[in-house]
């Protein structure tokens, strides 16, 4: 049995009342390491994790037993808001000819050519395909993707098919085969 | 195999952004930031005060300036009816016409097409009353200004309305016949509004035998005291 698996099992029943600290216990990791492979920085990437509890704690209509798939749902897309902000204000930092973007030492370590170009693209295909492709990389099956993104379970490998057709002709168009 | 190829190449591709396997997110220092966050929210005590410094606030700006103080006066009296308007009370701030200053003539017409001049009335008590047709404030001071007019017509009363209505006699003329409105009313215009200081509606202004404005009132009038405000300049 996967770690995430048990994660799952280990979240309260929907009949019990909803226990906020537990679930945080067992889920904030994991939705922080979602965002920070979206996002360049981890400490941001912790930051947001935090925002995506809270909007949870919030929405009491999201607590129960699809609280798993809503907060996935909600990290990734958090995730890549951050990532078009930043690619944004990169652009603006060209634009007006200011320096390269200053990079903390965490991030010049971290931040590889290839990353950079991969979040590019996934700024690029539209929120549907990133969030599918975003989503799935971090192992989630198909069911698990349809209850995420509120899909219709059938439709989830053609959806994804198209997602990764999307990413691999914007990557060729900008970068090469790779 | 062509599409197992493209998507091995996306997931070959969508890896390289696999974290630091080092990092470990720090879970308790993020719960407690949560917590401090809905705690603050939960507190009703915190929200209550902010709500009631903003209302606070509100109040204090809008009372400080007289300006504001009568516009709220104004609504008031617009949205509840009867308020605690004195008519005998001059509000010195509303005055272009200030008590005991001669009420500014004017020539406006009536429904027939005739001339009203307010010198027409002189030697009489005029209550000169600002309205109109959708003003809800107006509506509720109509049966009361054709009561005076009955009661204290042969006594030297003469209420005029003042309608500020921009339709004119078309919306007028069956309106004041569906209300049996008995007294003098003219359609008035800028200068008149301006002439008087008007500010909303309704506005009445109480004029003395000697011509002199005896009181204003901004809002829905008192019945009672405005009565005993005519009777007593009709006995003088």
């Amino acid at each position: 049995m996967s770690s995430r698996s048990e994660v799952v099992e280990a979240m309260p029943a929907a009949e019990t009342p909803f226990d906020f600290e537990a679930t945080f216990r067992a889920q904030y990791a994991r939705i922080a390491r979602v965002i920070a492979r979206v996002v360049r920085d981890s400490a941001r990437a912790e930051e947001l994790a935090v925002e995506v509890f809270l909007k949870f704690w919030r929405c009491p209509e999201a607590h129960g037993e699809k609280a798993e798939g809503w907060l996935y749902r909600t990290a990734v897309r958090k995730g890549l808001d951050e990532l078009r902000s930043q690619t944004r204000r990169a652009r603006y930092e060209r634009l007006f000819g200011f320096a390269s973007p200053v990079r903390n030492p965490e991030q010049l370590h971290a931040a590889s050519e290839e990353q950079d170009r991969v979040r590019n693209v996934l700024t690029v295909i539209g929120s549907r395909h990133a969030e599918l492709l975003l989503l799935r990389s971090n192992e989630l099956s198909y069911e698990e993707l349809a209850a995420a993104l509120r899909l219709n379970p059938a439709s989830v490998g053609k959806l994804l098919s198209r997602a990764q057709d999307a990413f691999r002709k914007e990557y060729v168009n900008r970068y090469g085969k790779g | 195999m062509e599409k197992d190829n493209s998507a091995r190449w996306v997931d070959e591709r969508l890896a390289e952004l696999q974290n630091d396997r080092t990092w470990q997110p720090d879970v308790d220092r993020a719960l407690a930031e949560v917590r401090a966050c809905t705690t603050k929210e939960r507190a009703p005590g915190a929200a209550w005060t902010w709500l009631a410094a903003t209302v606070a606030a509100a109040c204090i700006c809008l009372l400080v300036f007289p300006e504001s103080r009568d516009v709220v006066r104004h609504m008031w009296g617009v949205h509840h009816g009867p308020g605690p308007v004195d008519v005998g009370q001059v509000s010195a701030d509303l005055s272009k016409v200030a008590a005991k200053q001669a009420a500014p003539n004017f020539t406006l017409k009536d429904a027939s097409g005739h001339d009203v001049h307010l010198s027409d009335f002189k030697g009489k008590v005029v209550l000169i009353n600002f309205w109109a047709t959708w003003c809800v404030g107006c509506q509720t001071e109509i049966p009361w200004l054709v009561e005076f007019d009955q009661k204290y017509r042969d006594k030297g009363l003469a209420v005029i309305g003042v309608s500020m209505d921009e339709d004119g006699w078309k919306t007028l003329s069956p309106y004041l016949k569906e209300k049996g409105v008995s007294y003098t009313v003219v359609i008035g215009d800028d200068d008149m509004a301006n002439a008087y200081g008007m500010i909303g509606m309704p506005m009445t202004y109480l004029i003395g035998r000697d011509g002199k404005v005896s009181a204003v009132s901004a809002g829905v009038v008192d019945k009672t005291t405005c009565e005993t405000e005519i009777t007593h300049l009709l006995a003088n």
